[in-house]
């Protein structure tokens, strides 16, 4: 999209940045989105958003110097900026910015069906409410949207790479007496959604979740939802794989390369590369082609993740794993498709208590991995359905000690933003009760 | 612009100052732009909204472009909508004590690399500091010929310190934020006091989960206000039928020392001078000695739900206003903080936070308290170490049964359908009875 058009003033900036620097680097972000906001059940708010992000990198012996806008027109104050910012910054090792390579260019996480029209907003909505008919509760709120974007990665060693991406987002939030229901679903392609299944399941979370009991404390055979599994993974498992932290002293992983973290039928690693998969891409932030990183293989830690700066400054190598967050965002060490694998069984064949979704994870401690959560829809399950509701309880535990008492993965995945993962079950969970 | 009832356009300009140390190393300092712009047009049926990265402001029919363009898009809104009738006017922004735009940014991080060094400690393996400076340039215009415009500068430092022996790894963690100007002189006491309680952490002990009396520290107690009452009185969740106080407007829900406000008058870190919709601010008494007496509201809600005020629409740049919290906070009471040991005799004193979350549908709420002590006749013995505690919206006011006359307030940020919002949240030391403490301890 517009490459010949955005490429005349990148040339530009790049030339005119090695007039003072060593390297430059440039990544720009178009994008347009649409969505359709319910209140109750009726379409309350249409919002489409034209986003734009530049984000320019200036190396100079060592010293990196970053600074963003929205307003590429006025890219010569932005590098002038990121050039200042550069002599701040103290010197580190650098081994420069990656070369060319050759990649195919076929798109991983785009639909070229999708547009961002509001009608097609508007029917995922509709959809979403039929879904959602067949049980008496109510709905309070919901959302679809759609986006494409497309991303430019510039810099002075000749790189000139460009991708298209594309999403659709759903939610539905639902209400039956006290008890509330919520569900999603996203995917970067129109038809992988199923915006009446996310209804039909939020709804029936609000309704088979009323009239809940209470339970006494104690230890619980629990299985976690891909859903609240992804809750406490997100907010401290996975931070704490990350090389910066690693290596700086903030991961609880520092020493623990090659041993045993985790029950040994656990795999997990980054997939960049999956097709369709959301936060799949050929280059990272940086221009580093991606490959699969192997965090956990059989319980053993295996590999951090690292982006350019980490890597040189502590002598690895980049595993392609800088991502930006939002529009002309600055690179940062993260995943692109954060998969969580092992030996899938049957494991809601014996009463366990289910747990949907949780409360307050972002509290959890991202060092100790300690945290304690209240439940939602939470029940007990027998057979594979769903019995007894339980009104409210906490759960408290360690996330990393977790790992090493996983007793079961479910046959199921589903992607919970970036994280691709199934229900885990745990054999003693304590649960607070009321 | 026929069938159009109502538009407004806010447009925000600004910058963004950050620096970013860890372990020594400046890890990366600078500034960065941004241009992002909103227009919201009601017609009869909805709102059309187009959110404008890079706006450059236009009168005429490129105006006129823009209106049609979200009116064709609130085509497919099917809801009526009303807008209550409100007082407007802006309040003038606090002056600042220091403005950081005089400060060089390399002295800006001399001061900052200062704070960082004071968490230097044999156990502390890792030190971080980040400063964050943020200048809003806010223009905002409706079709009922209301204009205002301000500056607002928001800036602050966190700084963080982790303790690891054995495996045991711990966090410190303090921060400071405020509207009056450059904060970053004489504060090495924070780095020092992360320090002091990540390595202190290494010997506290997990509780053990259960109901229990606890004791709060004015940031906790002010995280509880947040979560407890705050956002389930937040009046698009109302109207959406998705809070548990809906309805219940003069219900009792707590006892008579027990009074609830947000207010984004106050010259806290959630100060507006204006509403996101250019509506007058207003102190906002939520729970008046016990009752439920206002709801929070935008211009909406409030046509819709009434029983509140409104003046409390707040968004990011370039993103449509939400019903939002700005300065939160219980009033203080009369028991002096002795009073409530005294009174606690036995249980918990919880201190920090790192936040809560709330389901305000079903009215149970969790927040997180960073570490405490326990309590023994009325005196703090042990250490504990991060413990989390939960409760339910309509039971729990009741079990406040003293509020000391300490009120201080913290600044934080709040997220809400994906935009984060300046706020701080207060209250003065309080009593909780029959407290839900999720631990893992064993003992």
């Amino acid at each position: 999209m517009r490459w010949w058009v955005a490429v005349d003033w990148i040339e530009d900036l790049i030339r005119e940045g090695e007039k003072s620097v060593d390297e430059v680097e440039v990544f720009y972000v178009e994008g347009t989105s649409v969505s359709a906001d319910l209140k109750q059940k009726k379409v309350n708010l249409a919002t489409t958003s034209r986003d734009c992000g530049l984000g320019i990198r200036t190396i100079q012996t060592g010293r990196i110097g970053s600074s963003s806008t929205n307003d590429p027109d006025k890219w010569r104050d932005c590098l002038a900026a990121a050039i200042a910012s550069g002599k701040l910054s103290t010197p580190l090792p650098w081994g420069g910015l990656p070369e060319p390579v050759s990649l195919p260019s076929s798109p991983l996480s785009f639909d070229p069906a999708l547009e961002c029209d509001p009608g097609i907003a508007r029917d995922l909505v509709q959809q979403m409410l039929e879904g959602a008919a067949g049980h008496p509760a109510d709905i309070t709120s919901g959302s679809a949207s759609l986006s494409v974007s497309s991303v430019t990665l510039a810099n002075s060693h000749g790189i000139r790479y460009e991708s298209h991406h594309s999403g659709v987002s759903l939610s539905l939030e639902a209400i039956y007496r006290q008890s509330t229901g919520y569900e999603f679903d996203h995917s970067s392609y129109l038809g992988d959604v199923d915006p009446r299944n996310v209804g039909e399941k939020a709804a029936f979370f609000a309704c088979k979740s009323a009239d809940g009991k209470d339970i006494p404390t104690g230890d619980y055979p629990v299985v976690l939802s891909p859903l609240a599994y992804a809750e406490l993974l997100g907010n401290v498992f996975v931070p704490a794989l990350n090389g910066r932290s690693v290596h700086s002293g903030r991961s609880r992983f520092a020493t623990s390369l090659g041993e045993s973290i985790a029950d040994p039928r656990i795999q997990m690693y980054d997939d960049p590369l999956l097709p369709r998969a959301g936060g799949s891409t050929r280059w990272d932030a940086e221009g580093t082609p991606t490959r699969r990183i192997d965090f956990i293989r059989d319980g053993v830690l295996q590999s951090f993740a690292y982006d350019l700066r980490t890597a040189y400054r502590y002598d690895k190598k980049s595993t392609g794993s800088a991502v930006r967050g939002g529009f002309g965002g600055l690179p940062a060490i993260g995943h692109h498709n954060f998969i969580i694998d092992g030996k899938r069984e049957q494991i809601l064949d014996e009463r366990v208590m289910y747990v949907h979704n949780v409360v307050g994870a972002h509290t959890a401690n991202p060092m100790s991995g300690e945290f304690s959560v209240e439940i939602s829809n939470a029940f007990w399950m027998e057979d594979g359905s769903f019995e007894e509701p339980v009104r409210s309880a906490m759960m408290s535990g360690n996330v990393f000690d977790m790992h090493k008492d996983i007793a079961g993965m479910s046959k199921e995945s589903r992607a919970v933003g970036s994280l691709i993962l199934p229900s885990i079950k745990i054999n003693k969970q304590r649960l607070i009760g009321k | 612009m026929p069938g159009t009832k109502y538009y407004d356009l806010r447009h925000v300009t600004g910058q963004v100052t950050h620096i970013d140390i860890d372990n020594g190393v400046v890890e990366s300092a600078g500034t960065s732009f941004f241009n992002k712009a909103v227009l919201r047009v009601l017609n009869r049926t909805g709102w059309g909204v187009i959110q404008i990265d890079n706006y450059t402001p236009c009168t005429g029919r490129k105006f006129e472009d823009l209106i049609e363009s979200a009116q064709k898009l609130a085509g497919i809104t099917e809801e009526i909508v009303e807008l209550g009738n409100v007082p407007h006017g802006i309040l003038p922004v606090p002056p600042m004590k220091e403005d950081p735009r005089s400060v060089s940014i390399e002295e800006k991080s001399a001061l900052l690399a200062g704070i960082e060094e004071a968490a230097r400690h044999p156990l502390v393996t890792n030190r971080r500091a980040n400063y964050i400076e943020r200048i809003e340039q806010v223009h905002f215009t409706d079709s009922s010929a209301n204009e205002y415009s301000y500056e607002m500068c928001r800036s602050g430092f966190n700084v963080l310190a982790v303790a690891s022996r054995n495996g045991n790894v711990q966090m410190g963690y303090e921060r400071e934020h405020t509207i009056h100007g450059f904060d970053l002189r004489h504060r090495q006491e924070y780095g020092k006091k992360a320090a002091d309680i990540a390595v202190a952490l290494l010997d506290a002990s997990a509780v053990k989960g259960g109901k229990m009396r606890a004791v709060l520290d004015p940031e906790l107690a002010g995280v509880f206000a947040h979560e407890a009452v705050g956002h389930a009185s937040e009046g698009d969740l109302i109207h959406e039928g998705s809070s548990v106080l809906k309805g219940r407007t003069g219900e009792k829900i707590g006892n008579e020392i027990l009074t609830i406000v947000d207010d984004p008058s106050l010259s806290e870190f959630g100060f507006d001078p204006v509403d996101a919709e250019g509506t007058a601010v207003k102190r906002t008494e939520i729970i008046s000695r016990g009752v439920i007496s206002a709801f929070l509201h935008n211009r909406e809600s409030l046509a819709a739900v009434g029983n509140g005020i409104a003046g409390h629409a707040r968004a990011m740049p370039g993103e449509p206003p939400l019903v939002r919290m700005s300065n939160t906070f219980i009033e203080n009471g009369d028991a002096t903080e002795a009073e409530i040991f005294a009174e606690c005799k036995n249980g918990i004193f919880l201190k920090g936070s790192r936040g809560g979350q709330v389901d305000p549908g079903r009215g149970i709420f969790q927040f997180n308290a960073e570490y405490g002590y326990l309590v023994e006749n009325g005196e703090c013995t042990k250490m504990i170490r991060d413990v989390s505690l939960s409760g339910e919206i309509l039971s729990t006011l009741h079990r406040i049964t003293l509020c000391g006359n300490d009120r201080k307030m913290s600044p934080g940020y709040c997220g809400k359908g994906g935009q984060s919002v300046p706020v701080s949240d207060g209250a003065p030391h309080v009593l909780l009875l029959d407290a839900v403490v999720g631990g893992s301890g064993l003992d």
